[in-house]
């Protein structure tokens, strides 16, 4: 058995700065205010991330652990009456929709926004006030979820609320408007964290750290986060027409009046398959920093494993299907299912034999995080096995829905995403706290729960095999189900002796532990350079890395080219006025900007109370308040951006650009803001194109469209409103060239004049609309035509609202030739809403005609 | 709560053609599961074994792990493997009917929040929770819904489809030798999703054809008691809910009673069809079935009594 002494074989950490004072001068600069106010105005990405992380795992207590506690009682014995019916489905839908919505994903959005501006050599993520943001949407939503316990309006629908079990009609108390409102707010916390974690992986990362030498974790949560935004946008939109059948009489999915309750299951599979890949890729790239660190060698088939992620996550999306092999889809349909299902075999074959050959080439180190990444291989494999059984559709037919699938997916989702976390916070704990978590107690930990984990759901798969059906909250006895259950629920007890080990260590940690040091694994990552825990700055001197393994590899972290040598070292004294951190060029990482990363701020606490105010609103069907909080939305929006003055002088900035050939843009960054706006359209983009694909399934539905007695849409005024919306976005990129050449009065012009035309657009659209002749709850027709419109409408709308506070700036003079980034975003945003809006009308009134 | 007891539902113990070949599609994939796990164990213990060089700067031994591990072992193994099953699914899949015969028997099956209703259009039988079907012939079941999703899954038969409420799909059932199986509802359906069972009753040609000609028969009661127990049915509304040929009206809200004696369980598979159990059905059925539809009834010892003589000999 090998130790860590001799190890590793470079010392590297991270430079100290010439002058000692400019050290303490930038962590003054980067630090959040104190008290009280700080940690409701505070932005810093180490708050954020663990506060991510400690939420997540205060979910998991509840509504992992508790429930399943309660649930594995319940059925220890046949005929048991421990809970009622009412209450058992209540437990085993709250278990599913925390773990699946409350639990993986913040934990793993919190390790991002916590490691990566350390592994990635960067001082900050790029939108701290979305980071923000991102937290209080989650962690409101999630306790606007549970607030349904307190009023005993407990969700009890499943975590797929599949319709029409969840509609108005069988459904009708408050229980699923908690379900879907209370996890509509954190599912907006989740996207808002993902385009957080896409921009700061792909354009903040220390220079010469090029695409193939980033950090596979990196990689990881790059891929999964482009997934987020893929998968939970859909799930977003479903819940929207969820709601609007359940409170405003629309309808989609009651067959009555042309729904179709598959419409749902598609919506929500599309998120929902993909989810489970959005889980696991995280752990991927947790598993593969871990092991070379207790492997003493690099990872083998870095190339591989980040081909493979990239598979994961495009075939992620061509297999929900997969979860509807009963629904009655043709044979055809079925084996293409099943063979993109039995697909994803590959490339996670690819990634379990980069970590056996990993292991085969290093030497083993038997550290508590090594032995839980060694319980994710075996049990993971387990899960992957019953996985591709699953997949053949046959088989699947005799066990959906049966306790084999819940045996499996707990294997896949214990076995391949808890026990990386796991390995994940043994690793890192010592990073952040300073200190040591012990060895002793650590492999307690691991043991009870590799066993409890094995012993709870290996039976399952028994009970599954002999005809046991999911979400039952009894059986009777004489059908040989008993004992498999009962070893299930001692499994799960301890299960449970193996999380109180865990709370122990950590807590013990927290107040014994001994000095972790900088680099207690001898890692190669470089945020094991930093200081343990690490300096509110992350970096003074910022890393140049020339190696995949920068500490191994590296004598030195300050060293390397010499143009780049010398922008570091300007970079850790200069300016100590403002947070100035570094964007790089996403392929080759070289320095593209230097900007100002915005400080701690109110905003994203008031926008996140605006967000939740609009759902609540809804809940408690006091709709007025809606339009408050979305004022309050509107209002934070624009304070949270609102240009202030840049605390340099173009002057002072164009000097340093002169010297290091690196653009620095302290009113804030071109680059970064260019990116937000992209992924902001990218959102919309897939909200759009999920309301028009279930446009078209109703199409598909309905033999008649529109239905009997409603005719055609006339085509003329919307040609009209059409017309003057394209006008716009001309004159609005007139407008902005303007700019470009310094004629302030012509911009200005142009954008009035572009608002007017485009206004006078919206309200002949309008006044078309008042005059159809049917409304959102006749037929799912009129439901999809006024929910698609008034999607369109609120898209305008914002764009109106943007392009009217960058009038107010404009007017004030805030803008010139060179900061000008906020107005060129603006324009790419009203582009976008224009060809959202002509392909949307086009659809709704050109459709119909169509036979 | 004491249930009948059936052969248990088990998708080991295949009652069909279907369920044969499915049963030989899940051994087929276990033994190949078994033997992939076997040589990743086997890796992975040699693996932690092993003694490794020192790491050396030598890239080359480097790129031959690459090769040998992740294209052999990554990629070749797992390709034959999947392959292998994906042949064997098509394969599983061919024995699952596509249609049915056009002589095929024909029943619709109706799932409603928490029991089953069964019609046999051509024979003109309506009954509940139970589906009978004579041995070795193709059975064409014709599914939908009258609220949310249930699903019929028959382990045993290796059938599985859902019924869904916007439309009807046929699935093609054949069991092969005479026995009753279990069939619990296999999508959540709410708060009484447990207990909504089906029992398939397979027979042989002329037991089958005795039960239809038995269900076909009807004689109103004849006797003062159940002459009696015939108006309490009216005057306590069950008819409301429930159709007994005979009766004037005929609810559709819950199971037509029609032969109810002949049935095997109430309740849609919840405990035994004995006369205690039907008085305390009749009587609480929320104390046995939390949730279900069905509400309380009050009536008098003697109303009781005449109800239940009313529906003894009902058929």
């Amino acid at each position: 058995m090998s130790t860590l002494a001799g190890w590793p074989p470079s010392g590297a950490e991270t430079p100290v700065v010439a002058q000692p004072q400019t050290e303490a001068e930038l962590d003054r600069l980067w630090a959040d205010p104190p008290g009280l106010w700080g940690q409701l105005t505070g932005v810093q990405n180490d708050k954020i991330g663990s506060r991510l992380m400690l939420t997540g795992f205060f979910f998991l207590l509840l509504g992992g652990s508790f429930d399943s506690l309660v649930m594995r009682a319940q059925l220890a014995i046949p005929d048991n009456s421990l809970v009622s019916p009412q209450l058992y489905n209540e437990l085993f839908t709250n278990h599913g929709s925390v773990t699946m919505f409350l639990v993986v994903l913040p934990i793993f959005e919190g390790f991002a926004i916590l490691l990566l501006p350390l592994m990635l050599g960067t001082r900050e993520m790029p939108f701290p006030r979305l980071g923000a943001f991102a937290y209080w949407t989650f962690l409101f939503g999630g306790l606007l979820y549970y607030s349904s316990t307190l009023f005993q309006l407990v969700p009890d629908a499943g975590w797929f609320a599949y319709t029409p079990l969840s509609g108005p009609e069988f459904s009708p108390g408050l229980a699923i408007d908690f379900w879907v409102l209370g996890l509509g707010v954190a599912e907006v916390g989740a996207i808002a964290a993902a385009a957080e974690i896409i921009i700061g992986v792909c354009k903040m990362r220390a220079p010469g750290m090029t695409i193939s030498r980033m950090p596979l974790f990196a990689w990881a949560m790059l891929i999964t986060s482009f997934m987020i935004l893929f998968a939970f946008t859909p799930l977003i939109i479903g819940s929207l027409l969820l709601e609007l059948e359940r409170g405003f009489g629309a309808s989609f999915f009651d067959p009555q009046k042309g729904g179709s309750s598959l419409l749902w299951q598609h919506l929500f599979w599309i998120f929902g398959h993909p989810e489970v890949y959005i889980q696991f890729l995280p752990a991927v790239g947790i598993v593969s920093m871990v092991l070379p660190a207790f492997t003493r060698h690099r990872i083998v088939g870095y190339t591989w494993l980040v081909a493979s992620m990239v598979a994961i996550g495009f075939l992620s999306f061509a297999l929900w299907a997969h979860h509807m092999f009963a629904t009655g889809l043709s044979p055809l349909v079925l084996s293409f299912f099943a063979a993109a299902s039995m697909a994803i075999g590959i490339p996670a074959g690819v990634q379990i034999f980069a970590w056996l050959a990993t292991i085969w080439a290093g030497r083993p180190i038997w550290g508590t995080p090594f032995l839980f990444v060694l319980g994710f291989l075996v049990t993971f494999v387990i899960g992957g096995i019953t996985g591709v059984m699953v997949a053949a559709v046959p088989f699947d037919l005799q066990v959906h829905d049966s306790y084999f699938i819940v045996g499996h997916l707990h294997y896949v989702l214990i076995g391949g995403v808890a026990f990386p976390i796991f390995a994940g916070v043994y690793y890192w704990w010592p990073k952040f706290t300073g200190k040591r978590l012990d060895e002793r107690l650590g492999r307690w930990n691991f043991w009870l729960l590799f066993v409890g984990v094995n012993v709870a759901f290996w039976p399952m798969h028994r009970l599954g095999l002999m005809g046991m059906p999911r979400r039952v909250y009894t059986y009777e006895s004489g059908l040989g189900w008993e004992i498999p259950n009962l070893v299930s629920t001692i499994g799960v007890l301890v299960i449970f002796a193996g999380i109180g080990v865990f709370v122990l260590n950590l807590a013990h940690s927290w107040r014994h532990g001994e000095p972790a040091g900088h680099n207690p694994w001898g890692a190669d990552s470089l945020e094991w350079a930093t200081a343990s825990p690490p300096v509110e700055h992350g970096w003074s001197v910022v890393p140049i890395v020339r190696s995949r393994h920068p500490l191994w590899e590296q004598q030195e972290l300050e060293r390397g080219e010499e143009r780049l040598e010398r922008f570091v070292r300007a970079l850790s004294e200069w300016p100590l006025r403002w947070r100035a951190a570094v964007v790089v060029g996403t392929a080759d990482a070289r320095p593209q900007e230097v900007f100002r990363v915005a400080g701690p701020s109110p905003w994203p606490l008031v926008a996140g109370g605006g967000v939740v105010l609009i759902f609540l609103a809804e809940l408690v069907k006091l709709r007025w308040a809606a339009a408050v909080g979305a004022l309050i939305v509107v209002v934070a929006a624009i304070a949270w951006n609102r240009p202030s003055e840049p605390p340099m002088t173009t002057e002072e900035e164009a000097e340093f650009e002169r010297a290091h050939h690196v653009a620095v843009n302290a009113g804030g960054s071109v680059v970064i803001s260019r990116w937000g706006m992209g992924l902001a359209i990218l959102f919309l983009a897939i909200a759009f194109a999920s309301l028009l694909l279930s446009y078209f399934y109703l199409r598909l539905e309905n033999p008649v469209w529109p239905p009997p007695g409603v005719a055609a849409p006339a085509v003329t005024r919307t040609a009209v409103a059409g017309a003057l919306l394209a006008v716009s976005t001309a004159v609005v990129r007139t407008a902005v060239r303007r700019l470009g050449r310094s004629q302030q009065r012509r911009f200005i012009v142009g954008l009035v004049a572009a608002l007017a035309v485009s206004v006078a657009g919206a309200v002949v659209q309008t006044w078309d609309l008042a005059s159809v002749g049917f409304g959102l709850g006749d037929h799912a027709y009129g439901s999809i035509f006024f929910t698609l419109t008034g999607f369109l409408m609120v898209v305008f709308a914002a764009a109106v609202i943007m392009v009217g506070a960058i009038l107010y700036w404009a007017l004030r003079g805030l803008y010139t030739n060179r900061r000008w980034a906020p107005v060129s975003n603006v324009a790419r945003f009203w582009d976008a809403m224009v060809v959202m809006w002509l392909v949307g009308f086009a659809t709704l009134y050109l459709a119909p005609h169509l036979t | 709560m004491a249930r009948t007891r059936l052969i248990a539902a088990t998708s080991l113990h295949p009652q069909s053609p279907v369920a044969e070949a499915i049963a030989d599609l899940w051994w087929l994939m276990l033994v190949l599961g078994v033997i992939v796990f076997l040589v990743f164990a086997g890796l992975l213990v040699a693996g932690l074994r092993r003694t490794a060089p020192e790491p050396s700067e030598d890239r080359a031994p480097h790129r031959r792990l690459v090769a040998r591990w992740i294209v052999a072992g990554g990629v070749a193994m797992p390709a034959v493997v999947l392959v292998v099953v994906f042949a064997a699914t098509l394969q599983a899949m061919r024995a699952v009917p596509a249609s049915a015969p056009a002589d095929a028997l024909e029943i619709e099956l109706t799932g409603h929040r928490f029991w089953y209703e069964v019609r046999y259009p051509a024979e003109g039988i309506v009954t509940a929770n139970e589906l009978h079907v004579p041995v070795g012939r193709q059975v064409a079941v014709r599914v939908t819904s009258k609220d949310v999703i249930h699903s019929l899954w028959v382990p045993a038969l290796g059938t599985r489809v859902d019924m869904l409420p916007e439309r009807t799909s046929t699935v093609v059932l054949q069991a092969d030798r005479p026995g009753e199986h279990h069939s619990r509802c296999g999508e959540f359906c709410g708060i009484q999703h447990t207990n909504m069972e089906l029992i398939v009753v397979a027979e042989g040609p002329d037991d089958f054809a005795a039960w239809v000609s038995s269900q076909q028969r009807f004689t109103e009661p004849t006797g003062a008691l159940a002459r009696e127990g015939r108006a309490v049915f009216v005057g306590a509304r069950c008819v409301d809910c429930h159709a007994l040929r005979g009766q004037q009206t005929a609810g559709a809200r819950g199971p037509d009673l029609t032969h109810l004696p002949g049935r095997r369980t109430l309740g849609a598979g919840l405990s035994p069809n004995t006369r205690e159990n039907i008085a305390d059905w009749i009587t609480d059925p929320q104390a046995i079935k939390p949730g279900a539809e069905m509400p309380t009834t009050p009536l008098t010892p003697a109303q009781l009594d005449a109800l239940l003589a009313y529906l003894e000999a009902g058929g």
